[in-house]
């Protein structure tokens, strides 16, 4: 395995070194071993994520296999206009992201800070997007579940695309607030020169956070809005 | 492998270059720009749920890897990455395995399976007793 090798390969230069870097934790022997480890848990946590949202996948599939012809009838109601423009703006923002986490590598804190606010200011259009969509679907009537009394589809199964509908895209919004408030708070702390080439990990661990979530979107834009 | 180790050597973390970033983000606003334009305006039949869900892996397969970093990244995560996947492909294949094919098996009998035996070792053994 690559860390034990760095582990092994670092025991003896370690002593060499000049002076321990703040950021290092003394249960870590260097500072790239402490970085492999958290982005291997980051990893493993992102895993997680896609399992949780594979559940609701599946259910996806299965209603849609069993009434082809409603899921198709009732994707119709949603607009791929506005559902496309959130897959732009998602997609510039998985860019600013990784733009972010380019210039902290480079020890460029003004552009590293433009890109986390343009990231935080694009998901938050994505968000008054969503709000949108949301509303205008209550207001004709599509609600999830027991309470869909739409006049528009009045198809046996159509509420279950819905009820699908709202679970998935909505548990998405809640993980694009999480990543907007994580953002936030890596605009402060790099405000506060929190970072630097030598230590950036959460902005690269929230990018990865903010990149799975875009993928995430990648499926359900075209599974919801499109066939 | 060779890069895996180069990078353990040098402690220095793969820089991404902008123009592969913007590249890369070009990519994907033409695929989505694609994917809407053969959902929505040309009539493919059933290949277009096919075509549709195969732009969303190539484009899921963009990010994953260049945005972030797979490519140049210790290859554990990728591992782990891939393991993650084939879990989601097990989940969703064997439970469309139930659900698609359900009702189909037209002739599953009300007995249980203990029932059944113990019927099919009755009329065996009743079978010789009937011949004799």
């Amino acid at each position: 395995m690559a860390t034990t090798s760095t582990v092994a390969s670092s025991v003896g230069s370690g002593h060499a070194e000049p002076a321990h870097p703040a950021h290092l934790q003394h249960h870590f022997v260097t500072s790239e071993q402490q970085f492999d480890a958290a982005k291997m848990g980051m990893w493993l946590f992102l895993v997680t994520e896609i399992l949780l949202f594979s559940g609701m996948f599946v259910a996806y599939t299965v209603y849609r296999v069993w009434h082809p012809e409603v899921f198709q009838a009732a994707s119709k109601l949603l607009d791929w206009r506005l559902g496309g423009f959130n897959t732009l703006v998602l997609l510039a923002s998985s860019l600013t992201v990784a733009m972010a986490i380019h210039f902290a590598q480079k020890d460029n804190r003004k552009m590293l800070i433009t890109n986390l606010v343009i990231t935080v200011l694009l998901a938050g259009v994505f968000m008054v997007v969503k709000y949108f969509e949301y509303t205008s679907k209550f207001e004709h009537g599509i609600f999830p579940g027991a309470h869909y009394a739409s006049h528009e589809l009045e198809m046996a199964y159509a509420p279950q695309f819905f009820s699908i509908y709202f679970i998935m895209t909505g548990i998405h919004g809640v993980h694009v607030l999480v990543g907007m408030f994580l953002m936030s708070w890596l605009v402060i702390r790099s405000m506060r020169g929190h970072f630097s080439s030598a230590w950036y990990t959460p902005v690269e661990l929230t990018g990865l956070y903010w990149h799975i979530v875009d993928i995430i979107w990648i499926f359900l834009f075209p599974l919801m809005y499109l066939i | 492998m060779a890069h895996a180790h180069a990078h353990s050597g040098d402690h220095g973390h793969h820089i991404i270059p902008l123009k592969l970033l913007l590249s890369v983000f070009g990519g994907l606003v033409f695929l989505t720009v694609f994917t809407v334009l053969t959902a929505e305006f040309v009539d493919l039949g059933p290949f277009n749920i096919v075509l549709a869900i195969i732009i969303a892996i190539i484009k899921a397969g963009l990010v994953v890897t260049f945005f972030m970093g797979l490519k140049w990244d210790n290859r554990v995560n990728a591992l782990i990455f891939a393991v993650g996947c084939i879990f989601v492909i097990v989940f969703l294949s064997f439970t469309i395995f139930d659900t698609a094919f359900r009702g189909d098996i037209g002739n599953v009998g009300k007995q249980t399976i203990e029932e059944e035996q113990r019927a099919l070792e009755g009329t065996e053994e009743a079978a010789p007793a009937a011949a004799h």
